[in-house]
Order: C-alpha cells, then structure tokens, then sequence
C-alpha cells in the first residue's frame, strides 16, 4: 500500500533536525534506516505530518572508543555493529545480537539508534542495552542529556524522548575481563521478530558466577531485567545444573502477552529454557 | 477476542456514581482520544483516536447501552466502530457494576474485545496491549469523573453532591465550577459565555431580568436556567446586578412578563411548547424523528460520496 501523504526533509546538521521536529510538533518523526516506520507507513498504521531524515547527518555515525564506554552513533547501521571490532572487543554482545537481527538487507538499512527509538518490545536490541545498562544520548531544544535504559523504554513503541527529542548515540560500558554474553533468540520462521529473546551477561570468578545481568525481549511492554534469576545466579557455581536452577526464576514478575504467536505461559516456559541456554554459554560452562 | 478485567474505587456512594455511570454525555468522554459527535438518546456516536507510538488509528462508529439494572447497578454498554483510514473494525462490550466498599463504590469494568484488520495482524498482538490500556486509561477518567471533576446534571446527582464534598463553592455559596457543567443547550451556553458569564458562580449573580438582556436568550432559555439551577439547589439572583440595563423587580416572580423587545422571534415556536406542553410534543415527536433519520442518511450518503470522489 502507498503510505498517506507527509512532507520530507533533511535537515544538515543535528540542530536542524531538532529544529525542524520541534517546528513539526506531535505528528513529526525522525527517519533513520525506515526499516520499522516504512512499513508503518505503508500499513497505514501511522500518519505522521512530516518526516525528518536523519540520514544524511555525519555526525550520528560510527564507533568511538572513550575509554571505560564506547559511543555508537544512532546511525551505526546493524551490519556494522556486527561487523565492528572495536563493539566485538569490548560489547560482543551488541554484535553477536545484530547478526540475530532481522535479514541482511534490513540489517543493511536499519540503525541501533531507530531500533531503541523504535521501542518494540519484540525488538532484540532494547533488552540488549537494558542488560549492558547502556545509556541512551538524546538531544533536544534543551540541550544534550543522558536517559539510562531502565528509564528510557516506557511502554509499547513509546521512549523517554520528546517529540524534539533526536537520539544521537548510546554510551555503553566496556564490559571487562571474566565476563562471558550470549544473546539466546526463539522464532519459528528464519527471519522474525523473538518470540522470546534473553540477553545474558555473566562474570565469571573462582569456578563460581560472580554477578549476571539478564535482559528479556518480549516479555512484557518494554524489555525487563530478569532480576530474580540474576540474584540466583549471583555466587552460584557456574555448573549447567545450577544454572538452571537459577534459569527457572527468569520469568518471576513478568508479564508476557499472549498472541497468535504464543501464550503467555508459552512465553514464560521459553524464558526460562532461554535463560538457562544463554546463562551457560556466558558462564562458559 | 479479548477480556479485560478492572476495578477502581472512588470516593462517593453507589447512588451518585450510578448517576455518571448512566450519563452517556459524561461517560463516553472518559474514552482516551474520544470525540462525540453526537448523543441521541441511548446511542452514541463518535470517533476514538488511538495513538501509541508512531501508531495512530481512528475508529468511528456508535455506542449505546444495552442494560441498565438499576437494582444490580449494573450496566452494559456496546460499542463498535470502523477505522476510518483503514478496513479494520473494533468492537467491544462493556459490563460496568458497583458495589458499595464501607462509604465509597467498587466500580467493576469487565471489557470483551474484539479486533480484526490489519492492526489485529500487527507484530504481537498490538492490539491487546493498546486496548488493554485504553481501557485503563477510561477507567481511570470515569473514576476522575464519578469522584466529582464534574458533578452530574441528573436531579438525583445533585442532590448527592453536598454530601458528597461535590463542587467547590465560592464565597457566597454558588459553586466556583464552569457553566459547561450545566449541560445547558449549546445556544444558551455560548450567548452566557459572549456576556462573560463563565461559572455557576457569575451566573447566580445575574437576575433574571439581567439575563433577558443578554442577545439571543429568551424567556425559555432564561427558564432552563432557572430549571438546571435549581437543580443545583440554587437561583438567579432576585436583584438586578451591575450588568441590567433594565428596571429590575423580583424576578424569581416567573409570572412576571418579560420585556418583549427581549425575545428573539425565533423563539416563538419554543413558547408554543411551553403553553401546549406535552401533547404538542408528543405529536411533533415521530415526525422529528422520521426527520432526523432522513437526515442521517442522507447525510451519510453524501459523505460516503464525496470520500468516493
């Protein structure tokens, strides 16, 4: 379907852009990669007045190594955060997830930065950055501030951004040495959005885990931290039994929908089988 | 097919919420992203605008109330609408019931929903997440609504209402709230808000003699006034204020003949209701309503037209 009419633009420079969404008020929208609001648009599920292309803004791109964090730019498409060495280095499980992500031309298209603005729930990024306790950068009429990933995904396609509001990158924290990750991902068809997906940090320490962090993707309107099975697991020998143990608590305070493409009880179980999975190849067991 | 279940508390007694409950003017307002476009008697007509995120649909379409138990303080309501961008159609039933909680009411609210088009097709179910919150959302509003954001304007709401803590009052014992709350008809309203008149309070403040003055209010519309007033268990005031130009006597005195230079001649057909009453009424009624189904219709057509075109 053809999308309903907008206006377009693109801006040359950030200031502009937030200039220009701030002139545009409620019904302006920033486009990235398009690969979520494109087939919005032609669904004609959304009417935005007018789009503002942040495509062609330099300073929203690439990879900057700031010592404890590393900043990447919005506009760091998905193929190049996979294909990154300095976010293998230092934040394997970005690029482990974005080869997860979709197909190769969406991963071509798509940015980090559109995927979290974004905010779909069965999106894989958002409960990647909630477990790296990423933070996200945006820029407003007001000046620059930094949203912490807890706060940032509030409810379904909904972010802490303002209208006005431009992420421009995220500030993740280099994750140091002893710390294993896995990004664990159930779909029932090639290329499509997780069922469930976990996202799962552990350091390791002395045969034992020293502290786990566990991020859930579709288990809820925004992505969660499994908390429950990240306090198990912390101090627990780094054994596939205990593990799971720890696992079987991935799904406490969660509240997974139900849909054509699961139940919620579905949902539950995959969380904790996911868990287990993703918890033993980040503890190396 | 969806079921959704809430209950809220608010802090007036069973009888009083029960009021707002049956108000199909008050109650469909509390829809999030709701716009009336028109009430006719039990069947509401309108648009909800849903937006989440970059998603926004729009459902037109009508709701009305297919229960009301008045011993069970039990309601149900049925809606369904169309997108009106789209093909899809929504459609729920609402079954609404109080139950008193020591002094305040439990208002239960039991939705089934149902969804198709494209929406329902979405991603994950993107429609049980937006309506489960829509529905929140309108729970919450009517529990705003029902603890007094606005009082009622059925005789028996008003009556609750002093017990209640209803609206606020002014100084002189007139409440403080809007003129809107008075549900008066749209004329009235916007000759009253044209001459200043803005809350309950200014508007008891004028007799009746000053409001005849007012362009366009006639000693019907004054009367109504009088009727919603007194509603509120409150008057005009008896003496002329600062604002009447004519000599002023006591104008509670409804026998009194008003100033005929002060009744507007399209007024006249409305007097002849007032004098034959309800058998001019009666009468007049099925034609009325014959008139405005042909009207609908034709209005409809021409819409549908012009989308076409």
């Amino acid at each position: 379907m053809i999308p309903a009419k907008f206006d377009y633009t693109r801006p040359g420079s950030v200031d502009e852009a937030v200039r220009a969404l701030a002139d545009g008020g409620e019904d302006a929208k920033v486009i990235a990669g398009g690969q979520s609001l494109l087939p919005l648009l032609r669904l004609r599920l959304s009417f935005p007045d007018l789009l503002v292309d942040v495509g062609g803004l330099g300073e929203l791109r690439g990879v900057r190594d700031e010592g404890a964090t590393l900043w990447i730019g919005a506009l760091t498409t998905i193929d190049e955060t996979a294909r990154d060495p300095v976010i293998a280095q230092h934040c394997g499980l970005l690029a482990q997830t974005a080869t997860l992500i979709a197909d190769p031309a969406v991963r071509h298209r798509g940015t980090v930065g559109g995927a979290l603005a974004h905010a779909d729930p069965a999106g894989d990024l958002p409960a990647v950055a909630t477990a790296l306790d990423a933070m996200m950068i945006a820029r407003g009429p007001a000046g620059e501030r930094a949203i912490g990933a807890g706060e940032f995904f509030l409810d379904y396609l909904t972010t802490a951004l303002e209208p006005s509001e431009i992420l421009t990158g995220i500030r993740v924290p280099k994750l140091g040495p002893g710390w294993g990750y896995r990004y664990e991902k159930f779909h029932l068809t090639a290329q499509a959005w997780a069922i469930v997906g976990v996202a799962a940090l552990a350091r390791r320490a002395n045969g034992h885990v020293a502290e786990a962090r566990i991020g859930l993707t579709n288990m809820g309107l925004v992505p969660v931290r499994a908390q429950a099975a990240e306090q198990a697991v912390a101090g627990a020998e780094a054994s596939a039994q205990s593990l799971r143990a720890a696992a079987e608590r991935a799904d406490e305070g969660t509240q997974p929908p139900s849909d054509l493409h699961g139940g919620s009880d579905y949902r539950r179980h995959l969380a904790r089988v996911l868990t287990a999975r993703a918890l033993a190849v980040a503890s190396g067991v | 097919m969806m079921e959704l279940e809430h209950s809220f508390t608010i802090p007036v007694s069973p009888e009083r919420a029960w009021q707002v409950l049956l108000d199909v003017e008050q109650v469909a307002p509390c829809m999030p992203g709701a716009t009336v476009d028109s009430v006719d008697g039990d069947v509401v007509t309108g648009k909800v605008k849903v937006k989440v995120g970059p998603v926004a649909l729009t459902y037109s379409g009508k709701a009305r109330f297919t229960e009301r138990d008045e011993q069970a303080k039990s309601i149900t309501l049925e809606a369904s609408g169309k997108e009106t961008r789209g093909s899809g159609t929504a459609s729920a039933t609402v079954h609404s019931w109080l139950e008193p909680e020591g002094d305040q009411t439990r208002v239960m609210v039991h939705t089934t929903m149902n969804v198709t088009g494209r929406p329902a097709q979405f991603g994950r179910g993107v429609m049980a997440d937006v309506s489960g919150r829509i529905i929140e959302r309108f729970a919450s509003n009517l529990a705003v609504q029902c603890a007094g954001g606005a009082p009622v304007g059925a005789a028996a709401g008003a009556r609750t209402a002093a017990a209640d803590g209803g609206p606020v009052a002014g100084a002189d014992g007139a409440p403080l709230h809007p003129i809107e709350d008075l549900q008066l008809p749209v004329r009235t309203f916007n000759s009253l808000r044209r001459e200043g008149i803005h809350t309950v309070r200014d508007l008891s403040a004028r007799s009746e003699a000053d409001l005849l003055t007012i362009p366009d209010l006639g000693p019907q519309s004054v009367s109504d006034i009088k009727q919603k007033l007194a509603e509120q268990g409150l008057a005009l005031a008896s003496v002329a204020g600062a604002g009447a130009a004519t000599s002023a006597g006591p104008a509670d005195t409804a026998a009194a003949p008003p100033p005929q230079a002060a009744r507007p001649p399209d007024e006249d057909a409305i007097d002849l209701l007032s004098v034959a009453g309800f058998p001019v009424l009666k009468r007049a009624l099925p034609i009325g309503v014959v008139a405005a189904v042909v009207i609908t219709v034709l209005l409809l057509g021409r819409r549908r037209r012009r989308r076409r075109a």
